[in-house]
């Protein structure tokens, strides 16, 4: 499905982080790789680097430039990463962990995604609670992260006028992607139900409830 | 303790920043013009990573319950500390009772308020940075307001240092100077020409999550968007419009516009302090 690029690229991020880029459209197995690298570059706890962060089709490491330079670690994340693509047989997730989220379905756009889907509100709601999802990964705001892939009926375009104000806790979907609003933000996501679940708490340790690589279900709390 | 008796309409306590969490979407935060807050640190012998206050837009005032030293930086104001003119970027004692006073800054954007111990909140995630958006960190998570009373750190690395830093030290002119963004070759030649040549001035819609930049656009020959991808501070993206926005410290950690160029780290404090209609050039380093 995606071109997997043979040799990922590894370029400046500017001058203290260095990104990785291993293919150029977004899939699962890609996905499944940037992780395994990044969980393998954490594990290497080198004292200048700060972050790993994987993202759909790449990574970013950052690091202290007064403990190490870009020439160092780019040549660390490179062993790292041809290794990785050495690997033989499937890559499996680690560390991969199952979240439950209660979700009452009582969202804003609900009927409208009905309408639009040419579903009704029980078929979108059984649809999007019935799969199992993938965290690709984390950003936009702390906590929030990008859980794919939705049923094929229920892909929309993002609103044309994005909401001011999402309320923390609103379970949203926008093209083939599903997730849970962390905090009050601004939004374009068509917004289908609310859950009390808190995704990101600061005081707790992972702070995040959902982070890349972890398996997400939906759990309709009025069935 | 430092009384804030009347709070500027922007003021927070930010520190060196916030690292480690990029990967759950937690940005890195921290004082913008990072410079000036390791040089106000230094003066005042406290360890580099001692929170301060950033204090922006206009003038205010804040009240020492006890005795402390001070440092002011980054950007210039005109006011007062003891009731004697305010000088920047060197230790200033106070006494119970006595107040800083700032009536306005007259250059720059964000005025550096630092006091020996630092500014004392909670560690959140291993920071005193304020993280407006999410309402964590700092002073309860948001701005400074009148009556809020903040204490201030008992250990101190070292001694004081009683000099002056020459302004030279934290010279402000010149072109900010970038590197080649991941995206650089989705623009041609005609748009670097564009980018480098022009003056662009900073947006009122600007603020610590991001500078937008107007007056000039910029073509890519890519698709609007890419698969989004970690971003950093300094990162120059080109939305869809062709006006750059410029990610700075409280901006989103992924994005899917192509970055152009990325802000050398050692000017992102210089450009961080433009303020909204400040005219910039870029230049790029070899």
């Amino acid at each position: 499905m995606s071109a997997v690029i043979e040799t990922p690229k590894i370029q400046g991020l500017g001058d203290d982080a260095l990104l990785v880029t291993f293919a150029d459209a977004i899939s699962w197995d890609i996905g499944v790789r940037v992780r395994r690298v990044a969980k393998l570059v954490c594990d290497m706890q080198l004292e200048a680097v700060t972050d790993v962060v994987p993202a759909y089709t790449t990574l970013a490491v950052y690091f202290d430039r007064s403990r190490g330079s870009f020439a160092a670690i780019a040549t660390l994340v490179a062993d790292v990463v041809a290794a990785v693509i050495d690997e033989k047989g499937g890559h499996v997730e680690q560390d991969s962990v199952l979240v439950e989220i209660p979700v009452r379905y009582d969202g804003p756009d609900l009927a409208e995604v009905a309408a639009r889907t040419g579903l009704t509100v029980e078929e979108v709601v059984a649809r999007h609670s019935s799969r199992t999802y993938r965290a690709y990964m984390s950003g936009f705001v702390p906590g929030f992260a990008y859980l794919g892939d939705l049923d094929e009926s229920l892909v929309l375009a993002r609103r044309t006028v994005p909401r001011v104000r999402v309320s923390a806790g609103s379970v949203a979907i926008a093209g083939r992607q599903t997730a849970v609003y962390p905090l009050e933000t601004p939004g374009g996501w068509h917004l289908i139900g609310t859950t009390p679940v808190t995704m990101f708490d600061a005081t707790r340790d992972p702070p995040a409830l959902v982070r890349a690589g972890d398996t997400v279900r939906f759990v309709d709390v009025d069935r | 303790m430092i009384t804030v008796v009347v709070a500027p309409p922007f003021a927070t306590v930010q520190d060196c920043g916030r690292t480690g969490y990029r990967d759950s979407g937690v940005p890195v935060s921290g004082i913008a013009d990072r410079n000036s807050g390791v040089v106000l640190n230094s003066l005042l012998g406290n360890d580099p990573t001692a929170a301060m206050i950033e204090w922006a837009v206009a003038g205010g005032v804040l009240r020492f319950e006890c005795n402390a030293t001070v440092a002011i930086g980054g950007a210039d104001a005109i006011g007062s500390v003891n009731g004697t003119l305010l000088r920047a970027w060197t230790a200033v004692d106070v006494s119970p009772g006595g107040e800083i006073r700032v009536e306005r800054i007259v250059r720059g954007r964000f005025l550096l308020i630092a006091v020996r111990g630092g500014i004392d909140v909670p560690m959140v995630l291993g920071s005193r940075s304020t993280l407006l958006s999410a309402a964590m960190g700092g002073f309860n998570g948001r701005r400074l307001r009148d009556g809020d009373c903040l204490a201030i750190g008992q250990s101190p690395l070292g001694s004081v240092d009683r000099s002056t830093v020459l302004p030279h030290a934290l010279e402000r002119r010149g072109a900010i100077h970038v590197m080649r963004g991941p995206q650089a070759e989705l623009f041609g030649d005609a748009a670097w020409a564009t980018f480098l040549g022009a003056e662009f001035a900073v947006s009122r819609a600007s603020d610590r999550t991001g500078y937008r930049l107007e007056g000039v656009t910029l073509k890519h020959h890519g698709l609007a968007s890419l698969p989004s991808e970690p971003t950093c501070i300094g990162a120059i993206q080109v939305p869809d419009g062709g006006e750059p926005i410029v990610i700075m410290a409280d901006g989103p950690t992924v994005g899917g516009y192509p970055k152009m160029a990325v802000v050398r780290s050692a000017d992102l404090s210089r450009f961080a302090q433009l303020v909204p209609g400040e005219k910039v050039r870029f230049v790029l380093d070899t």
